[in-house]
């Protein structure tokens, strides 16, 4: 791209290749990470600004990070990335939100999960309640409410309001779950 | 960036507002309509929230948080004399991203959590809980104390923890302070 005019596409390529939207609202992003290779479309919330609260005395070390984020992980159009919240000791804080590899989060989700482990699926208009901890593996069938804390071991199918496993995913189906596929298919082309 | 064009629609009409001083505003709120706006004193309001008084004016009282993707205030024309009273929120209300509020009334420190809707002209008690995705009809009422959760089941919630949670609540918008820069000036 050397002259000014030149068409500007949808997404943005960072040197690690993760390909964010134009019209995505990214906020705080000093303290998110993001591992390479992820797609972030439209519309996309992440809230990098939630960060822990520190007590008066104890300083924070090293850089804070609110978002953490695998590589080849996809967010859809409108879904929300948001730290939860919650009091400790008295004090009130909000803690990180960690996503792993190969995750992928549906149009309009909300997410405000402690934990997401490795090739996790996650369907459209889903909630996932705060503090909650998916493990790898797991598929979040569309429309589910995952309630605050739960925790839902690997391998697991969810579904429901409130969400409930309703079924394991069989070995010959994880093949299906590796983003890499659509990570290339994301473009500016 | 420069290169960016600038919309070719006039801005929308900046309602008249009152706002409290310790009022925390983020920059990328929004406050449209043409009726009073009146936020309470140490209440936090996200970005992207939005807050629309074009038909009807909206209350808002102290120490409540207002999510990102929220939406406050009637999207039609009032159809009865009630509803055109305009829309309030007591104190301690936490409305959850992505929320849509058009009550009459949402009382003392409820929660409406993510996604949820409340129709036009309902009026929900103190302390409630309203689930994520949950919908509350046009007119409804619900008495204090109530939660809403999965498809609409109900249940009344007397654990006598109300006083915890708007203590919990108060500590949030602390923490929150901290963390949103205010941008009071923009609204006024």
């Amino acid at each position: 791209m050397t002259s000014k005019r030149a068409v500007k596409g949808e997404y943005i390529e960072t040197d690690t290749g993760n390909k964010v939207s134009r019209r995505s609202q990214i906020i705080g992003t000093t303290n998110i990470i993001l591992g390479g290779k992820t797609v972030i479309q439209a519309e996309v919330i992440i809230r990098g600004d939630l960060l822990r609260a520190h007590q008066n005395g104890a300083e924070k070390q090293g850089t804070p990070v609110a978002v953490a984020i695998g590589r080849y992980c996809f967010f859809s159009k409108g879904c929300e990335l948001r730290p939860p919240g919650k009091v400790y000791k008295g004090w009130f804080s909000h803690y990180p939100l960690k996503i792993a590899d190969h995750v992928f989060i549906g149009a309009s989700s909300v997410i405000e999960a402690a934990l997401i482990g490795s090739h996790v699926s996650i369907g459209a208009n889903c909630t996932i309640g705060k503090f909650a901890i998916l493990k790898d593996y797991v598929k979040v069938l569309d429309g589910t409410v995952v309630p605050p804390n739960m925790v839902v071991p690997s391998f697991s199918i969810v579904a429901g309001r409130p969400g409930r496993v309703v079924g394991e995913i069989a070995e010959g189906e994880v093949e299906g779950m590796d983003l890499r596929e659509i990570y290339r298919g994301i473009g500016n082309g | 960036m420069s290169s960016k064009r600038a919309s070719m629609m006039p801005p929308p009409p900046k309602p008249p507002t009152t706002l409290a001083s310790s009022l925390i505003i983020a920059e990328h709120a929004s406050l449209t309509g043409t009726h009073l706006i009146a936020l309470g004193a140490n209440t936090a309001i996200h970005p992207r929230t939005k807050l629309i008084s074009t038909f009807a004016s909206i209350t808002v009282g102290s120490n409540c948080i207002l999510s990102e993707r929220s939406i406050i205030g009637l999207q039609s024309e009032p159809e009865n004399a009630i509803e055109s009273e305009g829309l309030v929120l007591e104190d301690s209300v936490v409305v959850e991203t992505g929320a849509v509020v058009e009550a009459r009334c949402v009382g003392t420190g409820t929660t409406v959590e993510v996604g949820a809707r409340i129709g036009k002209g309902a009026v929900v008690g103190k302390h409630c809980k309203i689930g994520p995705l949950s919908e509350i009809g046009e007119g409804e009422e619900i008495p204090d104390f109530t939660v809403i959760f999965g498809n609409g089941m109900r249940r009344i919630d007397r654990s006598g923890v109300e006083n915890q949670k708007l203590k919990t609540i108060a500590r949030q918008v602390e923490v929150l302070r901290k963390l949103i820069p205010s941008n009071l000036a923009k609204f006024q």
